[in-house]
């Protein structure tokens, strides 16, 4: 499992990279930014104000932009759900299914690896490969502590923990999918589809009371953002969490049973007349 | 009492409305190299990955060494060596990291040198990345790959595809070697060719049974040829059609096309009195064969022994 879990990782090698060093030029560029910003003081109230409050509400906690954690959440952890999920439902769904698609994932599983040993080493080398980007999405934001950020290392780091729980949902989701639907590209876009809407969703919520309760149904209904700056909220932590371990466990059970294909994706299974059927059966 | 490397009962599967395994019933001792030979679509490969546990039958039973694959797929795997019939290979990896990653999932039990020894007999390049290689230097991947570990059963998919005359011989010899190491080779094809120089013998399916078992020689006898003659000028071939299992194919000005269905001294004898200025021989394939002998008996079950 060992060894399965270290190639895997390595193959996420690029990935990882690529997606560290862009997400974290982009934390350490907001990292610089963050005294200008906040050191425009009423300049910057004054232009908020000018906003429409409904474009303000969808933004959710824009009024406290000049602290550490409206910063936080307004620049960066508000929408890393959207764009690092693409790495998670990408990552994730492609793990087996992807493999599966492109012939691989056959010989693989001919050698003396079992299908539970496989499916665990390489979703512990997702939820790394994450663990990873957000670990150099941490170090790049740690800047702006000397650069004026009135905040610790570790209160810096609370946030990355909600935001890793959001990923994995949106990881695990899209490994589910993938094992559901017929390929794992779909899966993918489905569960990042699926994020961008929960994202819109609690834009909408910031502006309508009424669409609080479907929100509490989201997984962003339970993620803390930059808030968790000032303190963790467990109970969102854990559940986020416990649903992804549920997908997961779901995922596990259908890799177990399934039937691992040469090569391509599955095709829809349509109904077919009886004697279609009676034809089929003769080939 | 003998060892049976591979049991097989009753083993049936289908994938949506397609039937794909009828009930094959298959037994290869330890030690014996089997040829198992059928048309594309007879169910080859779909009984392979079941003795893999890659997918599951809808019923019969199956024993690898005693083991049954559902049961206990892991312990099955440390038995075999698979070399699959459509073969996929991580493309940005060198052999040398693909082999060595299948070395570790083996627990780190397979002998380098031995490694290198197999790529140094096939030409292969070790450093090369997949993604660089042709088709043939990636079966030779397969090849070491499913041969590396020395593994007491051999599972092998058209091991020769892709591969020129001179390396499939190479991999011949290898798998014989195999097989004199103590090894049982279960190996699929289609190449007639292949499987008398190797096999010792042969099971045959079609359409999801195994219709036939036997030794590869009983199967040479029901090949047909086909030959094309080509004659010094314009000739009367009626002499030729009365030969016994001789049938005219076609005939273009001087050029005649004949089937022969067993022995061929007959046709060589006749075309002794002709003006031969060429001449053709070609095995057909065994589809065509199948075709041939269906047509001849018009059996869904034919027995070999009727057909010579």
């Amino acid at each position: 499992m060992w060894a399965e879990f270290l190639y895997h990782l390595r193959r996420l090698r690029g990935r990882i990279i690529g997606w560290g060093i862009g997400i974290g030029l982009y934390g350490l560029m907001m990292a610089w930014f963050y005294d200008a910003v906040t050191g425009m003081g009423a300049e910057l109230e004054a232009l908020l104000a000018s906003y429409p409050q409904e474009m303000l509400a969808f933004f959710g906690n824009v009024q406290l932009m000049n602290t550490p954690a409206g910063y936080l959440d307004t620049y960066y952890f508000s929408y890393m759900t959207m764009i690092v999920g693409i790495l998670a439902a990408s990552a994730a769904a492609g793990m087996v299914a992807g493999d599966e698609e492109r012939g691989v994932l056959d010989l693989v599983l001919a050698h003396p690896i079992s299908r539970t040993a496989l499916f665990w080493a390489r979703l512990l080398a997702v939820v790394a490969a994450l663990a990873l980007v957000l670990l150099i999405s941490w170090l790049s934001w740690l800047p702006a502590i000397p650069w004026g950020m009135e905040i610790t290392a570790l209160e810096l780091l609370r946030p990355f923990l909600p935001l890793l729980a959001v990923l994995l949902f949106i990881g695990t989701l899209a490994l589910l999918l993938s094992l559901v639907l017929p390929s794992s590209r779909l899966a993918a876009t489905l569960a990042a589809a699926a994020i961008v809407a929960n994202f819109l969703l609690v834009g909408l919520a910031n502006m309508n009371d009424d669409l609080q309760p479907v929100l509490d149904w989201t997984p962003l209904g339970y993620y803390q953002g930059g808030l968790a700056v000032n303190g963790l909220e467990w109970s969102w932590l854990l559940s986020l969490l416990g649903v992804s371990l549920l997908f997961a466990l779901l995922a596990w059970l259908l890799f177990q049973r399934r039937d691992i294909r040469v090569g391509g994706e599955r095709s829809w299974r349509m109904p077919r007349s009886g004697r279609r059927r009676e034809a089929a059966s003769e080939t | 009492m003998e060892t049976m490397a591979l049991v097989v009962e009753g083993l049936t599967k289908s994938y949506g409305d397609v039937r794909a395994l009828r009930g094959v019933d298959l037994e290869v001792r330890a030690g014996e190299i089997v040829g198992f030979l059928g048309p594309n679509g007879a169910g080859k490969t779909t009984t392979i990955r079941c003795l893999l546990d890659l997918i599951r039958p809808d019923s019969g039973s199956i024993r690898v060494f005693g083991i049954d694959p559902q049961a206990d797929p892991v312990a099955v795997c440390q038995q075999v060596g698979y070399l699959p019939g459509e073969l996929a290979l991580e493309p940005n990896q060198t052999a040398a990291e693909i082999l060595r990653y299948f070395s570790r999932l083996r627990g780190n039990r397979v002998d380098w040198a031995f490694v290198r020894t197999l790529a140094h007999r096939l030409e292969l390049d070790l450093n090369l990345t997949i993604k660089n290689m042709s088709k043939g230097n990636k079966q030779k991947v397969a090849v070491v790959q499913a041969l590396m570990a020395r593994p007491p059963l051999l599972l092998l998919d058209e091991p020769t595809s892709g591969l020129d005359p001179l390396m499939q011989q190479e991999v011949y010899r290898l798998i014989k070697e195999a097989q004199a190491g103590g090894a049982t080779v279960f190996f699929s094809s289609h190449i007639i060719a292949e499987v008398e120089t190797i096999a010792e013998r042969v099971a045959i399916i079609r359409q999801g049974v195994i219709v036939e078992e036997a030794e590869p020689e009983a199967l040479v006898n029901i090949a047909v040829r086909r030959l094309r003659v080509r004659f010094q000028e314009p000739v009367e071939v009626q002499p030729l059609a009365a030969v016994p299992g001789v049938t005219i194919l076609s005939q273009d000005d001087s050029v005649v096309t004949v089937q022969v269905a067993g022995e061929m001294d007959g046709l060589v004898k006749a075309l002794a009195a002709y003006p031969v200025s060429d001449l053709e021989t070609e095995r057909p394939s065994l589809e065509e064969i199948f075709l041939s002998y269906y047509e001849a008996t018009g059996d869904e079950q034919p027995q070999i022994e009727e057909a010579v």
